[in-house]
């Protein structure tokens, strides 16, 4: 669990989880990152074999949120496992926040480098 | 989940479509302030509209002439998310010149897309001890919300278009659009 957004430059992965952790950090939301990991298909012997952790948590919010990355590949893999996570924890507030939408939320603060994209 | 660095271009902005016509707004705004005057007509002290700058601004001069009540008119700025910069957190640029206890609130904003702005804005009036204290928003995306809001009207639900025009503004230009229309940056 990550709780702090200026000593972690190891720990994302993504220069998008790292801006939207400073994008939180502004607005003063408290978050943690991949701090829970929801089990999704567990195995005959009851071991996970299958799971899904978002990426931040917002407990002001009591929200989940996972970016995606743009290849669609990932996105339909995200939002399966998402659907998934909703059926099995219907009381859990998960938010998929999709690259062009998260894209759209900066760049009324500024001009996107597209060609820094990755 | 692409990079989202950012530099200030000089891009000027295409409409690709206009998403809300000048008439449109004008018969919405006009709805909005009836339900308003409804609503606040039995209150027994003053409504105060608080807009929220600059985006606003052009909403509550429209929306305060469309209600015929007693109503006072008063802004707050807010600091405002640049991405990239650290250490740097939102607060008040320009708090209300009224004394809001006891009065009736209505937070008066051009868009709401995550909800933080608001909600942050909202937390600090609610401070000031309002007799009651409730959100307005021409525009709402729904689609990018983080905090629920209590948003009592809105004028119109949007996509995830960029929008510019009445009030809304790519980089200080742009306000002046008598409607509200979606970009392409070529």
């Amino acid at each position: 669990m990550v709780e702090a957004t200026e000593d972690l430059s190891e720990r994302f992965a993504h220069e998008s989880e790292r801006e939207f952790a400073r994008f939180l950090d502004f607005y003063g939301v408290g978050w943690t990152f991949e701090s829970t990991c929801f089990a999704l298909k567990r195995d005959e012997t009851g071991r996970v074999v299958e799971s899904f952790t978002p990426d931040f948590f917002l407990p002001k919010f009591d929200l989940f949120i996972e970016l995606t990355t743009m290849k669609q590949s990932l996105v339909t893999r995200k939002n399966s496992k998402i659907r998934r996570m909703r059926a099995l924890y219907p009381d859990v507030r998960v938010k998929i926040l999709y690259a062009r939408d998260y894209k759209k939320l900066l760049f009324k603060f500024g001009r996107l480098n597209e060609s820094r994209a990755s | 989940m692409s990079h989202a660095l950012l530099e200030h271009e000089s891009l000027e902005p295409s409409v690709s479509e206009v998403v809300l016509d000048a008439a449109a707004i004008a018969t919405r705004v006009k709805e909005i302030g009836r339900r308003i005057e409804l609503d606040y007509s039995r209150c027994d002290s003053e409504l105060v509209l608080v807009a929220v700058l600059t985006g606003a601004s052009i909403f509550a001069a429209d929306l305060m002439r469309a209600i015929s009540l007693p109503v006072s008119l008063d802004f707050v700025a807010l600091s405002r998310y640049a991405p990239g910069q650290v250490r740097s957190e939102v607060r008040l640029v320009r708090d209300v010149s009224h004394n809001l206890e006891g009065k009736h609130v209505l937070v008066l904003e051009d868009i709401v897309d995550t909800g933080l702005s608001l909600n942050f804005l909202l937390e600090i009036l609610a401070s000031k001890g309002p007799a009651s204290l409730h959100a307005c928003t021409l525009l709402n995306r729904p689609s990018l919300r983080l905090a629920e809001c209590p948003i009592r009207y809105s004028g119109f639900e949007v996509g995830d278009e960029f929008l510019i025009g009445y009030g809304l503004d790519y980089q200080g230009r742009h306000r002046n659009l008598p409607y509200v229309a979606a970009v392409q940056f070529d």
